[in-house]
């Protein structure tokens, strides 16, 4: 593994003030974006090759050159409504390295002539929310945000706005719609944000970890920081690892090593004893991985050839002391819970699924019950408005694929045991 | 505004080429090749796709995903398949999804034989269900209001009623609550939600969710009959439908007309059939006998009024108002020139005939549509959610979706201020000085003393002459007649010179007519002072023709003897109450026609004949707009009630005039051949759609207002001109009337009028 870059000194004492920051060569890229065009910043984005990190993995130069030309008002919004299941990278930069994020954002909004910004932060994340607003009290006082910023005759407004508890929020037309004041339902794409977004304006929407990216790739350069990684997952990633691992946290990672790396190497395995019964490789909504599966590259097209995906870099992983059932009830009880309502499938889907598995774990089940519950994840999958729906239909239709012999000793036994009987036998037996 | 003229373009759909408007939706597109794509949330009314339910998923080659056909614009070679085996099956499973949570109980359910989502299911769902759950479950039904019933159960949360709510009426109050598979519409904090437009999301649900309380277990869909025509209790016109059920009507649902009522109605236009068939409804004849009303024999009652009207000869007045259809109107003026002999017949509203000649011409008249594609639309002296409801509704529409600047200008604070580029005020009364100041600051002249004069602001004044001036040259002003009196008239037809609204396509004046429903039609017949059928002055006999006004102070000074009220009471009208009152007093005899026994009626009418209601006429009325309308009967007339021109024919006869009106059709042809500019017309032409004269070749024949020509009763006071405005009343509102306080159902939105 090279240097961190985003973690380089994310343990330094004081590095959220501006002071620390700029010791540490804070705000230097900004003077530098600031001196040349924001073309030339633009080219500098597109040649790093930076993927998004918030999930869906866009390259995100790209998406700021969808932005139209023109003098009309443009906005960029941070998305800082960090809600995925296993995902707490963006909380960790945002309390103990703000002004990163911050310098981002207004190289980033220079790039895309934005002048409003807003940063959507998780509603739960008040520390967070404090320490921005801390810190954008003191950029705002330097001159990194305002009028004419450095005299580059550049302007950015910056608001911290704080979500109120959806998870839907995360969901970019979704944010968009909630920051507006209106109830945070996604909104149908085309048009996408780039063109008709907050207010109806342009829109750039970015998640926390690529924009403090930004600074490091004008300091290095695009070209170099494409130099990282592997060739179409370009540069480092944070990864929360969390679950059934000894040294649960964040990561920095090269793109590209080997997941089984990250998991024993960095997070320590599973404890003593215990083995990987499957993996989320980003996130809950990742389908997930088997034991056997841990040599698979970690970038976003090995994912993606391995039947899952990159997602937000969380890694949560369940040892063999756990149900599948449990794991697969609480995924789908989290997505029937954070299901906007709007569109058919999701709405109708998740609360059946959660019926369903309920019923197994009820004992009133039959095998049958799975290949109903495996076709209602197809009718989901691509059928949705946004993609919340097959966010859960994904990791649950590749749990009913991989451990359906475990769902079935599960059904069986449930219904010859009395309900409520020890699980300790089904574990055993699966 | 150049209104859309997509050019046509060529794509496939289930192998077939089909042509359709570039841009439509998909689903749309795939009407013109008789392909039906099913939906539920997509209803173009609305605005905006918002691709909700996922009923209409259909494959497009060369996207990978299922694309929803409500909102995919088709383009030209696009490649479509709504029968593969991905869509079948996309289909079934949003059809297996809707109905998991759904409750079946179409056997009780009203919409059951009527129903979208039973349609559908029919057409696109598997037929079977895997879903042994136990289903979600709400309190139900609620009233959601007083007129509507919500069953949350039967919900597919399709966001219809919600997105009318906020996005059409904009009265904001439905809401989503919760999240997910606990979803639910309602109103914050569970208020009642009333509004003036509620009832369209009960015609909006696409299941039976949202039911109509008046409706409620009435009838099921065989055990009715639907029979079109048009909504009288408003100059609005809507076209409806009237459902039928062993002769009596129970429900009125949009007839969907886009150059009238864009396919909304008003919630009178909805719930006010009720008071068709109550008991207050004069089915009768009622005679005055000992002082009191008394039925009577339709030959009593006709020999009574003929008697009566016989004795004061030309000393007869007659008032028209109401839903008085164009043959109504003929005929009355015809019975009262050529049988009594008598000049004096107008609408309530006294309005000068030679101003609404001039101001009636074909080529400053602009059309219902014109309001929504308009530059820049000016609303003056009127508020349309009290005058004419759907119309605020065709003015919310283009200000929200084609960003028509909005300029309202009234003597109260107008629901349509929120939308409105300048909202200005004038002192009520003031409407003439009002528009004398906007000619000043249009024309530069002296501002600030006009704006004095009517109590406006003159800055505000200057903003809104510059946004006439730079805003587009399509402007239209629709005013309130109220506004014409005091000389407003002139200055209305000056500015709407100096605008160019004269002749251009997209731009002109539509009024809102003060003299009821069908102001326009009864004076485009000839009922007017002085002026006959079709606009053409009258040579002035040896006494003058008398307006409203004129009307009641002869009756007062005793030199009238008898006056006819054609569906109108002055006593429930803006008009000074008292003083009307001591004219009906002094009049020997007073014959009407009414459906409700008024305050006016029953104090002073000597005669009543029954009137018919408007699901029972058959006749011709005109829009606002110029657009003939047909009425047709939906039931029967009640009781002993008879056709009302055969009631003017009849004591035409008694009193010596043959009218020669065999039929209603007869008295239709009658006016088409009596108006030179309908000349041709067939009942068969005006159909279901209507007809806008101006748009046919006779509209040559509009005679050629006389400019300036000295008007029968010109003489006005003007407002301001003394330093203070005449007192004028409370305008009526739309929910004052019988019918709103008859219907049962309604009735909780009448408010007693306190009599000035």
């Amino acid at each position: 593994m090279t240097e961190p870059l985003l973690f380089a000194d994310i343990d330094e004492p004081g590095l959220n003030t501006l002071d620390v920051y700029a010791r540490r060569g804070g705000y230097e890229s900004l003077r530098k974006a600031l001196t040349s065009t924001p073309e030339a910043v633009l080219h500098e984005l597109e040649a790093s090759g930076l993927r998004g990190r918030g999930g869906a993995g866009f390259a995100m130069g790209k998406k700021v050159s969808f932005l139209p030309k023109g003098s009309m008002d443009k906005y960029l919004v941070c998305n800082a409504d960090e809600s995925e299941p296993g995902t707490f990278k963006d909380r960790e930069l945002m309390q103990k390295c703000p002004h990163m994020l911050i310098e981002g954002i207004v190289i980033a909004s220079y790039a895309a002539g934005a002048s409003r910004s807003f940063i959507y932060i998780r509603g739960e994340y008040q520390l967070q929310a404090d320490m921005l607003d801390a810190a954008l009290v003191e950029a705002r006082n330097a001159g990194y945000v305002g009028e004419n910023i450095l005299g580059s005759g550049h302007s950015l407004s910056l608001v911290v706005h704080r979500g109120a508890g959806a998870y839907i929020c995360g969901e970019e037309t979704g944010l968009l719609d909630s920051l507006e004041g209106k109830r945070g339902n996604p909104r149908l794409k085309p048009p996408f944000p780039a063109n008709q977004g907050l207010y109806q304006g342009p829109t750039l929407i970015n998640n926390v970890e690529t924009l403090s990216t930004v600074p490091t790739i004008i300091r290095i350069g695009g070209e170099k920081y494409a130099k990282l990684g592997v060739e179409t997952s370009t540069g480092t990633k944070l990864v929360s690892v969390s679950g059934h691992v000894q040294r649960p946290g964040n990561y920095e990672i090269e793109l590209g090593i080997p997941s089984r790396e990250i998991i024993y190497g960095l997070a320590g395995g599973p404890p003593e004893g215990r083995q990987v019964k499957c993996w989320f490789p980003g996130g809950s909504s990742s389908p997930v991985l088997t034991a056997e599966e841990l040599d698979v590259p970690y970038d976003f097209n090995s994912l993606a050839q391995a039947g899952t995906m990159l997602g937000s870099g969380a890694i949560i992983v369940v040892d063999d002391s756990t149900p599948i059932l449990d794991v697969a009830l609480k995924v789908a009880k989290f997505y029937a819970h954070e299901s906007c309502g709007k569109c058919t499938p999701c709405r109708e889907g998740t609360n059946w699924t959660v019926k369903v598995l309920q019923r197994i774990e009820d004992g009133q089940a039959t095998p049958m019950d799975l290949d109903i519950m495996a076709s209602v994840q197809e009718h989901i999958i691509g059928n949705c408005l946004c993609v919340l729906g097959d966010a859960m239909a994904m990791p649950i239709g590749s749990m009913i694929a991989k451990f359906r012999d475990e769902f079935e000793v599960h059904i069986e036994s449930r219904q010859l045991s009395p309900v409520g009987a020890s699980r300790a036998l089904e574990v055993a037996g699966a | 505004m150049p209104r859309p003229q997509p050019r046509t373009i060529t794509f496939t759909i289930d192998g077939l080429e089909v042509q359709a408007p570039e841009n439509s939706m998909l689903v749309d597109a795939a009407k013109h090749g008789d392909i039906e794509i099913p939906v539920f949330c997509y209803e173009p009314k609305l605005g905006n796709p918002v691709g909700a339910c996922r009923m209409c998923l259909v494959e497009v080659e060369g996207i990978p995903k299922l694309q929803t056909g409500c909102s995919t614009p088709v383009k030209d070679g696009m490649v479509v398949h709504t029968q593969s085996e991905r869509v079948k099956t996309a289909q079934n499973a949003v059809v297996e999804f809707l109905l998991i949570n759904h409750p079946l109980d179409c056997p009780v359910c009203d919409k059951g034989g009527e129903c979208p989502l039973q349609d559908i299911t029919f057409g696109w769902g598997k037929g079977t269900s895997r879903f042994i759950e136990p289903k979600r479950h709400f309190v139900k039904p609620l009233e959601l209001s007083p007129l509507i019933a919500i069953d949350r159960e039967r919900c597919i949360l399709c966001y219809r009623c919600v997105r009318f709510s906020q996005e059409v009426s904009e009265d904001y109050q439905l809401v989503l609550q919760e999240r997910g598979a606990h979803s639910y519409v309602t109103t914050f904090d569970g208020h009642p939600y009333v509004a003036p437009f509620s009832g369209n999301i009960v015609e909006l649900c696409p299941v039976g969710a949202l039911t109509s309380r008046a409706y409620r277990f009435r009838a099921r869909p065989w055990d009715i009959e639907d029979a079109g025509s048009i909504c009288t209790l408003c100059p609005a016109q809507c076209n409806v439908s009237f459902t039928v059920r062993d002769e009596r009507v129970v429900r009125v649902l949009a007839r969907q007309h886009p150059d009238v009522d864009d396919g909304w109605l008003c919630d009178k236009g909805r719930f006010a059939y009720q008071a068709i068939h109550v008991e207050e409804r004069i089915t009768e004849p009622l005679v005055r006998d000992g002082g009191e009303l008394r039925p009577a024999s339709w030959e009593r009652a006709l020999q009574e009024a003929a008697a009566g009207l016989r004795r004061a000869g030309p000393r007869t007045a007659a008032l028209a108002g109401g839903a008085s259809t164009n043959e109504e109107g003929l005929l009355l003026a015809r019975f009262m020139r050529e049988g009594l002999h008598s000049e004096h017949l107008d609408t309530l509203a006294g309005l000068d005939p030679a101003e609404l000649h001039r101001l009636s011409e074909p080529e400053l008249q602009a059309t219902v549509p014109d309001l929504e594609f308009a530059h820049t639309v000016l609303v003056i002296g009127t508020e349309p959610v009290r005058d004419i409801p759907i119309l605020d509704l065709r003015i919310r529409k283009g200000v929200r979706r084609r960003a028509v600047k909005l300029a309202v200008a009234t003597p109260h604070a107008s629901s349509l201020d929120a939308g409105a580029r300048l909202a200005l005020r004038y002192a009520p009364g003031a409407d003439a000085a009002f528009l004398q100041a906007l000619a000043e600051a249009l024309y530069g002249g002296e501002v600030e003393q006009a704006a004095r004069a009517a109590e406006a602001d003159a800055e505000q004044l200057r903003a809104l002459a510059e946004l006439l001036r730079t805003g587009g040259e399509e402007i239209v002003i629709l005013y309130g007649q109220r506004v014409l009196a005091g000389g407003g008239a002139e200055t209305l037809l000056k500015l709407a010179r100096g605008l160019n609204l004269h002749g251009h396509d997209g731009a002109g004046l539509l009024a809102v007519p003060a003299g009821g429903p069908n102001g326009r039609g009864l004076l485009e017949a000839g009922f007017a002072p002085g002026y006959g059928p079709g606009l053409q002055a009258l040579p002035s006999g040896e006494t003058a023709a008398l307006g409203a006004e004129g009307i009641r102070a002869a009756l007062d000074a005793g030199e009238l003897g008898a006056l006819y009220l054609l569906h109108t009471d002055p006593l429930r009208s803006e008009l000074p109450h008292e003083q009307w009152s001591a004219a009906l007093e002094s009049a020997s005899t007073v014959i009407a026609h009414a459906s409700y026994l008024t305050d006016g009626l029953r104090a002073h009418a000597n005669v009543v004949f029954p009137a018919e209601s408007y699901a029972e006429k058959e006749g011709t009325i005109v829009h606002p707009d110029g657009r003939l309308q047909r009425l047709r009967p939906a039931i029967g007339r009640q009781g002993a009630t008879r056709a009302e021109w055969s009631v003017i024919a009849e004591l035409a006869q008694l009193c010596g005039l043959d009218l020669g009106v065999p039929s209603g059709s007869a008295a239709s042809q009658q006016l088409f051949d009596a108006v030179p500019f309908y000349a041709g017309l067939t009942l068969e032409e005006i159909g279901g759609r209507g007809v806008r004269w101006q748009e046919r070749d006779a509209a040559a024949a509009f005679p050629a207002p006389s400019s300036g020509r000295a008007s029968a009763q010109a003489t006005r006071p003007i407002p301001g001109a003394n330093g203070a405005h005449p007192p004028t009343p409370t305008p009526i509102s739309l929910w004052d009337a019988p019918e709103v306080e008859f219907s049962p159902s309604l009735k909780f939105l009448h408010r007693e009028r306190v009599s000035a």
